[in-house]
């Protein structure tokens, strides 16, 4: 009997010698083979740097592919692999990143940012900044969102966007409105003008709203309201926060003059507007090669997000590129990474009018502050609130979500929907902690 | 037992777990090796991005799961979800087959017909479906035309969990449908005939032959069901593009430890709620296997 056993266990020691043994040539093959076949690939003395970002627009691409080659042209010596994450891009980073097997540049949400920041993956940028990359070109809030706490610097912004009011020029015609409104409780006399209902069913809506913290964060902090404390605790479920955050929900459930996309079967709020089903949307940088692609005979104009409380207001959203720190070129990856966000690779970049450049002398250049689209977007970014709060950022924005949604169709009161998403999340953070 | 194993005993049992080697090694590799490290995970505070750390902490994981409101609402929508779908679908499934087993014309066609959702990639269906529900849809079209009101059935928390009930029992159904089919073949004609002479009517032959001889199958049906609707993660995450909304409306087990495992990247967390997904679905099995058991005696 202990005899068997003993074979038994003798035999597991072997399967598991084998299955070790497996393993460790597995991990130790695949590295060199594959640095090696890229080697053969390429002539001799070039770096192949990989890059990868988020599926965009075809027109976009095309247009960083230009700048890649641009960059390839003027840099013999390194070759670009450009790789589109089409989906789940933050998931599969962060996997990429666990497995050892990320690129070596890669897109940065200023969402994401903290949290990755503060696990040390990313490669401090500030040893390699030269004073001729003029770091002090760039708008400050859009680097300062990729520093860290004591202030290292991450990240360096290929682009941003705030959002801006857009409305249907027709619309305002028709309904003998002059101007875009200025103050929220103009835009909410306007939206009335413009909803049109058939029977009960509205078929356009004044606003289109999307429900969420990502557009919202900028009504909550309107009568001073704070979303998160130092220690990174949910503070949204106050008084301030409510009386922001009621304007958004009083107006699609008392007013009825204001929905979000899934109510007219749209996916988001540039496609409600493109189908006219919205006269008015508060929507990004990106709308507008979009509108202007899909739906050529809307005819719209922007302005500035109406002042909330008096104060103005509104979102900016900035992306990234970063380094990984176990990258093994970073010598050439810094070369590719400063030239994206260089004087001359950002104006490429930015030229089609697709985001909007985060260097000064570049926004100058291009003069999008005086672009007829362009320049409320352009206004905004002096007083938006960047879309950034420190790393438990998702958590709060996924409970925050959860709950507002149930608050905009009607389900629970603003104030318990608000109350109980920050108890969730406090209690999340805390459990993480 | 004292006996000493002889040179040709050794030869055998050596030989045997040697044709036993590529199983033990590829269950040992895909299935021993991932749960063994599950569990130890599901006991660590473990950090896999950057620098790697496992913090043991004994049972702090399923501790917090006692706090953890998410999770009892996964929890919740999974049983609730399982509770009106297996059933459903084993009595669908039931129904169908018998149909299909009577003497009909063109019933290979309707075979095949009935059999096609489930060869339909799940995600595709999903597709279909929230093109179904959508505001603008086909379903608010016919509600539509038939003057009844139209309804966001995509936007709201109360109903979006019944939408993707509706669409499991559909493309599941007829899987079972076959399995039945089978075993209805074989139950002997006789049983029939002699019922028919003690003058028993259609409806008294399936209840009092049909079910009980089907009984064994229709244990395997509802195990199969349960642990089929327990691990729900694809329709739901496509549902709700991964966030288990509108209002936590779809959060499933699985999708919460989808959330935990690479969202949050909280992998000791994630591996103690699928640890004890697994014990919920053990649980529910003994208790089936104790419910059917009087069949045994048979």
């Amino acid at each position: 009997m202990k005899k068997r056993l003993s074979v038994f266990m003798l035999l597991m020691l072997a399967l598991a010698l084998v299955v070790s043994a497996c393993g460790s040539k597995n991990n130790e093959g695949a590295s060199p083979s594959s640095t090696q076949s890229n080697a053969s690939e390429s002539p001799k003395g070039q770096v192949e740097v990989t890059l990868a970002g988020w599926g965009s627009s075809p027109e976009e691409q095309d247009l960083l592919k230009q700048v890649l080659a641009e960059f390839e042209g003027k840099n013999p010596d390194v070759k670009v692999k450009y790789e589109i994450i089409a989906d789940q891009y933050m998931d599969v980073i962060k996997t990429r990143l666990i497995g050892n097997e990320a690129p070596d540049l890669f897109y940065l949400d200023a969402f994401e940012a903290p949290a990755l920041i503060e696990k040390g993956v990313l490669e401090p940028l500030d040893g390699y900044v030269t004073p001729e990359f003029d770091i002090g070109d760039f708008e400050a809030p859009t680097v300062n969102a990729f520093k860290s706490p004591d202030g290292k610097m991450y990240g360096l912004p290929k682009d941003t966007s705030t959002l801006a009011l857009f409305y249907n020029k027709k619309m305002f015609a028709d309904a003998g409105i002059t101007a875009p409104p200025t103050t929220w409780d103009e835009m909410m006399s306007i939206s009335e003008k413009l909803t049109k209902k058939k029977g009960s069913k509205v078929e356009v809506y004044g606003l289109g709203q999307a429900p969420e913290l990502a557009r919202q964060l900028f009504m909550l902090k309107a009568y001073g309201g704070q979303l998160v404390d130092d220690k990174g605790l949910a503070t949204f479920a106050s008084p301030e926060a409510e009386k922001g955050l009621s304007l958004v929900i009083d107006q699609h459930l008392k007013a009825k003059t204001a929905g979000q996309p899934s109510d007219v079967g749209a996916g988001w709020g540039g496609e409600m507007f493109g189908q006219q089903k919205a006269a008015m949307v508060l929507e990004g940088n990106w709308a507008i090669p979009y509108i202007q692609g899909n739906f050529k005979d809307v005819d719209f104009g922007t302005a500035e997000v109406p002042t909330v409380n008096g104060e103005k207001g509104t979102m900016a959203f900035t992306v990234a590129y970063v380094m990984n720190k176990d990258s093994k070129k970073k010598e050439a990856a810094w070369k590719l990474l400063s030239y994206l966000t260089g004087k001359e690779g950002m104006k490429t970049w930015t030229s089609k009018g697709f985001a909007l450049p985060t260097r000064k002398s570049v926004a100058a250049e291009l003069g999008y502050d005086k672009d007829e689209l362009r320049g409320a977007l352009v206004a905004g970014s002096s007083y938006a609130t960047p879309w950034q709060a420190g790393p438990t950022l998702p958590t709060l924005m996924n409970n925050f979500n959860n709950q507002f949604v149930a608050a905009y169709t009607g389900q629970s009161p603003l104030p318990d929907a608000l109350k109980k998403g920050q108890e969730t999340a406090n209690k999340e953070i805390k459990a993480a902690q | 037992m004292a006996k000493p194993f002889g040179k040709h005993k050794l030869r055998d049992i050596l030989s045997g777990y040697g044709f036993m080697s590529p199983a033990i090694i590829i269950l040992g590799c895909f299935l021993l090796l991932p749960i063994g490290y599950s569990i130890f995970l599901s006991l660590h505070r473990v950090n896999l991005l950057g620098t790697v750390s496992y913090k043991f902490i004994g049972v702090g994981n399923f501790e917090r799961m006692l706090d953890d409101a998410r999770l009892w609402i996964a929890l919740k929508n999974t049983f609730r979800y399982a509770l009106i779908v297996v059933p459903s679908q084993t009595m669908l499934a039931l129904v169908l087959a018998s149909i299909l087993n009577m003497k009909l014309r063109y019933r290979n066609f309707f075979r095949v017909a009935f059999y096609l959702p489930t060869v339909t990639s799940s995600a595709v269906l999903v597709l279909i479906f929230m093109w179904i529900y959508n505001r603008n849809g086909l379903l608010n079209f016919i509600l539509e035309s038939v003057g009844l009101p139209t309804y966001n059935w995509l936007g709201d928390p109360s109903v979006a969990l019944l939408g993707i009930m509706i669409m499991n029992i559909w493309s599941t159904a007829p899987l079972f449908m076959v399995i039945y089919l089978a075993a209805l073949q074989d139950i002997p004609e006789n049983l029939y005939e002699a019922a028919e002479i003690d003058g028993a009517n259609a409806w008294r032959k399936f209840w009092r032959i049909t079910v009980p001889q089907l009984k064994p199958v229709t244990f395997y049906v509802i195990v199969m069901g349960i642990i089929g609707t327990f691990q729900l993660f694809d329709q739901s995450y496509i549902f709700s593009a991964g966030s288990g909304g509108p209002n936590n409306a779809t959060l499933t087990m699985v999708l919460l430890i989808y959330q935990y495992a690479f969202k949050s990247l909280d992998m000791g967390y994630a591996s103690a709620i699928a640890f004890f997904l697994a014990v919920v679905i053990m649980l529910i099995t003994v208790v089936q296997r104790l419910l059917f058991k009087e069949e045994k005696l048979n």
